[in-house]
């Protein structure tokens, strides 16, 4: 199944400084919850890992992550990340296509995000992974912007936390990314 | 009320005896495949499939085997040694057991892990790393005939596309001749969907293979385990497993619906694995195995036509069926029949032209095409013209009650024959109808509805008057795999007259132990309550064919009733024996024989079967037992007159059953009690694909409601109160003249939801909605419509 999410934000760093950070690997992978980059190939291919886990469900993902396309004069970045379950469960595909502008004063990201996921995980969490999606994207932003101040970044995905986003966003509330309380623990019949 | 021919005390047809199984079930006593143990017993787990459609690189089951428990993984390429790695489907397609190269279907068998126990097994499930190589699958039948669409099985000699058969019935010239010159054509697609039987129980083995004796003891969930033998000595034969070395039993069953008719690969796996490791290995699915792997039912796209007059008198119909089978045929329908009984779609109308056509393709989904409750088709069938009969109605502007009493076969036209061929034994339709509407108040309905018309809310009232088809078969036309479909009864009675009697068949919950002792106890008079009734062990019972579409009634039931028949002559030799009177001197009440005009002199059935044992005449054959084999000489033909009331809001789009009439009519009925709770259970089962049941794929070949949370099965909330009744006529050539009852709901209900339902709406423009009809598929039918813009 295929979930696309399209997002924009207004960053208030200079539009040479989001590039900069964009388009490394290295600073970019480690915004999105649970991924690590661990091995360079070459300068545009890279291999890497994602761990998605919540309820019942917990792949991790070995993958290669491309950079198709790398503009820097027109702020153009296309990533093309592909994944397959380290069990051989399934396998998880993503297209990020990114452009920056400039904008106030700053930087306005735009990105549209393919995710296109096959086996186990779509099998048992179709109804969840629009919203852990989207969840996941919201904490991806949030993190981002969050590196481009310099801060540091906790991207390690834990079954509580996500779990406890997901339950949030069905019940209309989780969107927020100030509201960080982690939920109680999901009830014992919703693992089984 | 039902006239009975017996006392209570022997509870013959007619009776409401309670379920003489039902007090195991409900003790905690049934003995299901699960509950089976035996000494040094080894565990199977599956390994499935994450991928639609995918090249198998490697199998790498290193991590799995340094499990604690893990004893070995099987592959495809082990069975392929024993040439097991692939088996014949019951419609005598090809399916793999294990997978040596290529897999099929999201969910299909990779490899079987074998542990000590079941935790270990699914452990080692889990480290099995399968290495993939994902191809784009085919998930849309109306692609799979596509020039660019991958040929999915080249294994099979000659396959040079998708198809897999075409299957027609009827007239088509002269239908066409009729179409043209109709004063009123009306047409609608249809799909069917693809359904699950979600039984309780889930599918399940016990293989045990004995290697001093080389002898196969199957404990199996099973309809059909006769067959099931011998479809194992044809597999196996070659390795030594010849029919006499194999004995299937089938042990109780938590729900079967057609599910339990095929053979699965995890069947065949364990008897392979059983057969080389010499111990016994058991296998049972998960919940979600089951609802993502077993055989499916239904999935027909239907484009229907009707042909009538300005009047609304039906002169045709026109059904052309894409049947979508997935990646192997695996139906359960008689091999002449590929299409099951669908050709009863002509309905209970008179008129005498028809065609219908069927092709079928291979996709990227799992196998079958089970007669799920539907008799071979016939759910698919009657939905097509119940739903017609509706839209014809609605395009002439008549009401759809009149126009169904106006072109329904007539009581004095049964024997009737189709234009598709049947002969429909007997009927009263008319009488069914008016039963129906009377019950519910149609015309006040009716009245109601203008009414709340004028206020802008939406009430709808549907019909269906179907006509079933059951009792599969006489064997001129019906076998599958070559055996014909007769089915069996033994009978033994012992010297004190209590009796023990055996059958082809195997109940799955249909209250065979009952039902089967009161068809004996009316014939021979001994009470119901001293029948043991016992099936599915293929080393005791009489061979038949097994449980399914409505078939045991119609011929396990005939086969008791002539056995029971054979015993009655037999009994009244003996009693002229007795009695010392010549045999045409006896009159038979239930229970004993007595002379004629002497009525003090009589002898008790308990008498006569003693004195079968201990006093028998000279030169008679001593004991009282007796076997039939009944092969039916047609099939039987129950109907139903369903009238259904819905009421929708208008702001959620929520539907509301608010009432359900269902008048049945299966001819002779033997245990009332026993009818009304399978009517039930199928009204129920039809409320399901009318409302809320369908497997959904996405394009990548993901089932997106493997699971109970997302596979929608009503439970008592969804249900609404079943209102039911009978008309009775009975079958002409059924020796008791009943005509099976099981399916009938399911195959009546969804059509008169989904006319109830487009009743309602048709205030709005709206002729057809594809079940399941949910809240929101009639939300986006209105959004469309801009009904809500209006308001």
């Amino acid at each position: 199944m295929t979930t696309t999410i399209t997002r924009s934000f207004q960053a208030e760093e200079s539009i040479d400084h989001v590039w900069s950070n964009i388009s490394n690997p290295e600073r970019l992978v480690t915004c999105l919850p649970g991924a690590q980059l661990t091995e360079t190939v070459d300068e545009k291919n890279f291999k890497g890992e994602v761990v998605m886990k919540f309820g019942p469900v917990k792949a991790k993902y070995n993958g290669l992550i491309t950079f198709e396309e790398l503009n820097a004069e027109t702020k153009q970045m296309k990533m093309i990340g592909k994944g397959l379950d380290s069990k051989g469960k399934g396998s998880a595909d993503m297209v990020m296509n990114c452009n920056l502008t400039e904008k106030d004063g700053g930087t306005s990201v735009d990105y549209t995000i393919n995710i296109t996921i096959t086996g186990m995980l779509a099998q048992f969490g179709a109804r969840l992974i629009t919203d852990v999606t989207n969840s996941v994207f919201d904490e991806f932003t949030a993190n981002f912007k969050a590196k481009l101040k310099g801060e540091e970044v906790d991207n390690s995905m834990s079954a509580g936390k996500m779990m406890g986003t997901v339950v949030k966003s069905m019940f209309g509330g989780g969107k927020k990314k100030e509201d960080a309380t982690p939920p109680p623990p999901p009830k014992s019949d919703t693992t089984t | 009320m039902i006239k009975c021919k017996t006392s209570k005390e022997i509870s013959g047809m007619g009776h409401s005896m309670k379920r003489k199984e039902d007090a195991r079930f409900l003790k905690g006593k049934g003995n299901y495949v699960d509950d089976i143990k035996l000494p040094g017993m080894l565990h199977m787990d599956i390994v499935r499939s994450p991928y639609a459609y995918a090249k198998i690189v490697k199998i790498n089951a290193e991590e799995a085997l340094k499990i604690p428990g893990v004893i070995a993984v099987v592959t495809g390429k082990d069975l392929e040694q024993y040439n097991l790695h692939w088996m014949p489907t019951l419609m005598s397609d090809t399916q793999m057991v294990l997978p040596t190269d290529t897999v099929m279907y999201q969910a299909q068998e990779v490899a079987a892990v074998i542990a000590t126990d079941r935790y270990a097994a699914r452990d080692g499930k889990e480290a099995v790393m399968v290495e993939y190589e994902p191809m784009k699958p085919l998930m849309d039948p109306k692609k799979s005939m596509d020039e660019d669409a991958p040929l999915l099985r080249p294994d099979k000699e000659g396959q040079t596309n998708n198809h897999i058969w075409h299957w027609e019935a009827g007239d088509r010239e002269a239908t066409e001749k009729v179409f043209n010159e109709a004063d009123v054509v009306v047409k609608e697609h249809m799909h069917i969907p693809r359904i699950h039987v979600a039984s309780i129980e889930t599918c399940g083995c016990v293989a045990d293979y004995d290697k001093v004796e080389n002898h196969l003891t199957m404990y199996m969930t099973t309809q059909a385990p006769h067959a099931i033998r011998t479809v194992i000595a044809l597999v196996a034969g070659h390795v030594g497993l010849t029919e006499e070395k194999v004995r299937v039993i089938s042990p109780d069953i938590g729900g079967g619906f057609g599910g339990k008719v095929p053979v699965y690969p995890g069947y065949v796996i364990a008897i392979a694995v059983s057969f080389l490791v010499g111990k016994p290995i058991k296998w049972v699915e998960d919940r979600s195995e089951n609802l993502q792997a077993d055989s499916f039912a239904r999935d027909y796209h239907i484009d229907a036509e009707m042909a009538a007059d300005k009047n609304g008198k039906i002169l045709a119909t026109r059904f052309k069926v894409l049947a979508d089978h997935g990646y192997t045929d695996a139906s359960a329908n008689p091999s002449k029949f590929p299409t099951g009984l669908f050709s009863i779609g002509t309905g209970s109308y008179d008129y005498g032209t028809a065609f219908m056509e069927a092709d079928a393709v291979y996709t990227n989904k799992p196998p079958g095409g089970v007669a799920y409750r539907c008799s071979f088709r016939v759910t698919e069938a009657v939905h097509a013209i119940e739903r017609m009969t509706d839209r014809l109605a609605l395009e002439i502007g008549k009401d759809p009650a009149q126009l169904r009493f106006e072109n329904f076969i007539k009581k004095d036209q049964f024997p009737w024959k189709s234009p598709t061929g049947w002969e429909y034994d007997s009927g009263d339709y008319h009488a069914g109808l008016e039963l129906a509407m009377k019950a519910i108040d149609y015309e006040g309905l009716r009245k109601e509805q203008v009414e709340k018309r004028a206020n802008g809310e939406m009430m709808g009232i549907g019909i269906s008057t179907f006509t079933e088809i059951v009792g599969a078969g006489p064997s001129k036309d019906f076998d599958i795999l070559g055996i014909k479909m007769f089915d069996s009864a033994e009978i033994r009675v012992h010297p004190t007259g209590k009796a023990i009697a055996r059958f082809g068949t195997k109940s799955q919950g249909q209250g065979h132990e009952t039902t089967y002792a009161q068809i004996i106890a009316e014939e021979l008079g001994i009470p119901a309550e001293h029948i043991q009734i016992e099936e599915g062990d293929t080393d005791t019972a009489p061979y038949g064919l097994g449980t399914y579409a409505s078939r045991s009634t119609p011929t396990a039931g005939a086969a008791a009733a002539m056995a029971a028949r054979k015993l009655r002559d037999k009994a009244k030799k003996i009693a002229a024996h007795l009695l010392e009177v010549s045999e045409d001197d006896l009159e038979w009440e239930p229970g004993k024989f007595s002379v004629k005009g002497a009525p003090e002199k009589s002898k008790t059935i308990q008498e006569i079967v003693f004195a079968s044992y201990t006093n028998h005449p000279q030169g008679m054959e001593a004991g009282f037992e007796a076997t039939h084999y009944y092969d039916p000489p047609n099939l039987t033909f129950p109907s139903g007159a369903y009238i259904c009331v819905v009421d929708i809001d208008k702001e959620t789009c929520e539907i509301k059953v608010r009432r359900f009439v269902a008048i049945d009519d299966c001819g002779n009925i033997i245990n009332p009690m026993i009818v009304q709770g399978q009517v039930h259970g199928g009204l129920t089962q039809g409320i399901a694909p009318a409302m809320y049941e369908e497997l959904i794929y996405d394009e990548a070949g993901n089932i997106l409601n493997g699971t109970f949370m997302d596979y929608l099965v009503p439970t008592a909330v969804e249900s609404p109160k079943w209102e039911t009744g009978h008309t009775v006529t009975p079958s002409p050539h059924h020796p008791i003249g009943a005509k099976g009852v099981g399916e009938s709901p399911t195959v009546g209900a969804p059509p008169a939801i989904a006319n109830a339902i487009v009743d309602a709406l048709s205030v709005h423009g709206v002729t057809h909605m594809e079940i399941p009809i949910t809240p929101f598929k009639v939300w986006k039918e209105l959004q469309k419509r801009g009904v809500f813009d209006k308001e």
